[in-house]
């Protein structure tokens, strides 16, 4: 729950930054939270003016700069005061609000201040402390604290003035480090940055501390040890061997299709952007601990799996309801979208055949209308991406992934879970629910790991069509992705000697390739979308308009059932 | 309807259309019985460019299909068009089961005949008015092949077993649909391509102060600006898709201002009229942020209305 209270006010917090910003297409370096952990309205509507006013890129860079100085907290908190006069000043008249959240602001500061344990008060940073005070006093037109002189010509140094461009803010803000702390900023952190290089430095540092001003890193990495997979470079890019194909095995159990069939998918589906990879069908089956060092990764799985079974157990009630409300949301959905079956009436569609009746019989029922029943003539492939990113929700998404299953079930429409990631070369699909199980527990083995080649997985569930449940129906598949795809096996383009790296652009325009094949041959695709509001646009490229944007369980029920309606609408 | 000429000639929309549109209204005479189906609105639609391409739409006699995402004006756009050309109207509101039946007219039983009662869109064609077929792209696209042949140049229906019946020259039909980022559905090509589409643009800054001015004069200007920017914060956030379109209320924000005139806090009329219109808890917590980056809380209606 702790996480969960996290990563919620983590969103919010963010919330009111993009608000303030003016602008959602970018992932605060920043963000603000009371001890309590719930965000500081106030400070984070600053981080967000900041964004709007200055160049927060450069100013990041510029707090990055002495984040191996011993006292680079509390820079970071002498900083934000100055920043805060400055871009408050600059907000004001556009927004008169401001001067009564300042003000609020301040009387929660002196109400924080008197709730703190006299151990918190121990950590805190005494010269931090006073200009706080100074700051806030002067606000609510306190009387100033006791102050030394040079405490006095600090708290006006603080006050940065509202005309500062970035250049002058970043010139103020040195000098006052070399004035009062003697700690000269590189120059670089001054001056202009180079290309992408902020970028890096923020997201290679990520730290986190209980109050106040938070650094993120790349906005994923909210839970500790969070791992980013980073390319190693073009250029190093060695086929799968026998090896590679001996390792997947072993880590994930042998293959459903015979050999015969896994080496034409593979000639056949492993082509283009997907050329020089490999697919590999399982059901888990017969992995092989022995095998060098895949015994670690299969411990790390069955702990997962006790993981997610103990979150699904923890939170059954919640579950059950949410089966509950998917199912009948899904019903509505197939009796408003599938074929009605004609029922006899007497208004409506003239029957002639029945005509007679009316006269012969005085029957009046001689007119058809749409009756209740329903055909439910459709295959469900729910597609989970299984890869590093999705670490952080493992249990989440393997939750989810049930209530949806359960729910499909609960309706006799046929049902297949998947998930696939990609390691060594191979693009492993790994089949966690058949649509013949009854059983859903199978959902609860869904474990994060590897990277994630999207069109290759997309293309591959095209071609698992043999399953008796499909036959005659309309199939239809839902991944749950964060629309991020990417790859360590590059892609090698015909004639050239070059390769490009398997992510961004390139992968999105892959598995938007891949989606439009799967609809060319009638098949509905449709995502439901986890990710950062930074993959939007890569998201609606790859899927149109057929998606739909959960931020949380909870809406996973209205969120499918939108989405289902979205593609039932469209047969 | 003097009205609402005076205040398309105040935003300066193109008097040749607006000539254009007087010629109609005298050439095609409403019977007293339908006079009561001529609305008379209570908002007026901002945006003369919009305004110029549906008037001239229109008076081409083209039928009209205005696309775009929640709270663009559509509704308040076509009821306005159907006062200013002083036609009655016919409202068809469409839902996944609609089908033919319920927009030509169905079969029935009179004792032992069976009779065809008319549906909107017949009556429509019959009386020369406006069809307004709201959230089209709700219906099934089978249901909506029975207007191909009113909407295309034939301009007629034909109702196998009953009569076929041309459509008076002043019939038109405006649709809406609604698209966003939850997107709906798109309709197929033989019925888009029988209609003018005009997609609608997000109200501007400029205009949805003046909306809000025009309907409450005593407002003050400042106050007025801020609602107008929460509006715009409030958009921005549900295109980005961190809420859904649920608070994205352009009437809640008309209602949340009549409530302040009434004497209801700022505060409160704002959470009655914009947060509660979403029933997520997180979402509500994530629309007052925004509400209170703009709106103090305690604003009377003194403050509200400068008085």
């Amino acid at each position: 729950m702790i996480k969960k209270q996290f990563t919620s006010n983590a969103r919010r917090a963010r919330n009111i930054i993009w608000n303030a910003a003016g602008d959602y297409d970018f992932e605060p370096p920043f963000m603000a939270f009371f001890p309590n952990g719930a965000p500081d309205h106030y400070y984070n509507m600053i981080i967000g003016l900041v964004r709007k006013w200055l160049d927060i890129d450069r100013i990041g860079r510029f707090f990055d700069s002495y984040t191996s100085d011993r006292r680079s907290d509390e820079f970071d908190e002498f900083l934000w005061l100055g920043l805060e006069n400055c871009v408050y000043e600059k907000e004001l008249v556009e927004r008169p609000v401001m001067e009564r959240l300042r003000r609020q602001r301040a009387e929660q500061f002196y109400i924080e201040q008197a709730n703190m344990s006299r151990q918190q008060m121990e950590y805190q940073s005494m010269p931090v402390y006073t200009q706080q005070q100074a700051r806030w006093a002067a606000v609510l037109g306190k009387h100033l604290p006791v102050m030394s002189p040079r405490e006095k010509r600090m708290h006006e140094a603080l006050c940065f003035a509202g005309d500062l461009d970035t250049d002058g803010l970043l010139q103020a803000m040195s000098e006052f480090l070399m004035t009062f702390f003697k700690y000269e900023v590189p120059r670089g952190a001054v001056s202009h940055p180079k290309r992408g290089g902020l970028l890096k430095s923020l997201r290679g540092g990520h730290r986190r501390k209980d109050h106040f001003l938070v650094r993120t890193g790349t906005g994923e990495g909210d839970h500790p040890k969070a791992v980013t997979l980073t390319h190693d470079g073009l250029g190093k890019f060695v086929p799968p061997t026998q090896e590679d194909e001996d390792y997947i095995r072993a880590v994930f159990g042998k293959s459903t299709l015979p050999e015969s069939e896994t080496e034409i998918l593979n000639i056949d589906i492993c082509t283009g952007a997907d050329a020089n990879c490999r697919v590999w069908v399982t059901k888990g089956e017969e992995p092989d601990a022995a095998y060098r060092d895949a015994a670690d990764i299969i411990a790390r799985r069955r702990h997962q799996r006790e993981l997610n079974e103990k979150f699904c157990a923890d939170n059954r009630a919640a579950v059950r309801s949410a089966v509950k409300s998917l199912s009948s949301g899904m019903e509505t959905v197939f009796e408003s979208y599938l074929k009605h079956l004609p029922e006899p009436s007497r208004a409506g569609r003239l029957a002639p055949e029945k005509v007679y009746r009316m006269p012969v019989l005085n029957d009046s029922k001689v007119f058809t209308k749409d009756g209740e029943e329903t055909e439910r003539e459709v295959f469900i492939d729910i597609l989970l991406d299984a890869s590093q990113s999705r670490m952080n929700s493992q249990e989440v998404i393997s939750a989810e992934a049930l209530i949806a299953a359960k729910s499909f079930a609960a309706l006799n429409v046929p049902v297949r879970v998947s998930a696939f990631r990609s390691l060594r070369g191979h693009t492993v699909l790994e089949i966690l629910k058949d649509a013949g199980d009854d059983d859903c527990r199978g959902i609860c083995g869904y474990y994060a790991g590897g990277w994630n080649r999207d069109s290759l997985a997309i293309r591959l569930i095209e071609h698992l069509d043999d399953d008796p449940h499909m036959a005659g129906k309309q199939r239809i598949v839902l991944i749950m992705t964060d629309a991020n795809p990417n790859d360590s096996v590059p892609v090698a383009e015909a004639g050239h000697l070059l390769t490009k790296e398997y992510d961004g652009a390139v992968a999105v325009s892959a598995t938007e390739d891949a989606v439009r094949m799967l609809r060319s041959k009638g098949i509905m695709v449709g995502a439901v979308f986890h990710g950062n509001s930074s993959h939007m646009g890569d998201l609606h490229q790859i899927y149109g308009h057929s998606c739909v944007r959960i931020r949380k369980p909870s809406q996973l029920s209205q969120g499918l059932c939108d989405l289902m309606l979205m593609l039932m609408s469209r047969r | 309807m003097e009205g609402l000429f005076d205040f398309l000639r105040e935003e300066g929309v193109e008097p040749r259309l607006l000539e254009g549109v007087k010629a109609f209204r005298e050439a095609h005479p409403v019977a007293d019985e339908y006079k009561n189906r001529i609305p008379v609105p209570e908002y007026f639609y901002y945006g003369n460019e919009t305004w110029e391409l549906a008037l001239a739409a229109l008076l081409a006699g083209k039928n009209l299909l205005l696309a775009g995402p929640k709270a663009t004006g559509k509704n308040v756009l076509a009821e306005n068009l159907a006062a200013l050309f002083g036609c009655p109207t016919w409202d068809v509101s469409f839902h996944v089961n609609a089908d033919a039946a319920s927009l030509i007219g169905t079969d029935t039983y009179n004792g032992n005949e069976v009779v065809f009662r008319p549906g909107p869109v017949w009556m429509c064609a019959k009386v020369g008015g406006f069809g307004i077929l709201d959230e089209i792209n709700m219906a099934k696209n089978e249901a909506l092949a029975v207007l191909h042949a009113a909407l295309d140049f034939r301009r007629s229906i034909d109702v196998p077993g009953y009569d076929r019946i041309e459509l008076q020259d002043g019939t038109r039909f405006i649709a809406t649909m609604n698209y966003g980022y939850a997107g709906t559905r798109e309709l197929n090509e033989a019925l888009t391509s029988r209609f003018a589409v005009l997609n609608m643009p997000l109200i501007k800054d400029e205009d949805l102060v003046k909306l809000i001015a025009r309907r409450y004069p005593d407002i003050d200007m400042k106050i007025c600006g801020q609602l107008a920017k929460l509006y715009k914060e409030l958009e921005k956030k549900a295109e980005s898709a961190e809420i859904s379109d649920s608070a994205l209320d352009l009437r809640g924000l008309l209602d949340a201002i009549a409530l302040m005139d009434q004497g209801i806090l700022s505060g409160a009329a704002l959470e009655m009229c914009i947060v509660n219109k979403t029933f997520d808890d997180y979402e509500r917590k994530l629309i007052r942020d925004v509400i209170a980056a703009r709106i103090p809380d305690d604003l009377t209606r003194d403050a509200v209305f400068g008085k």
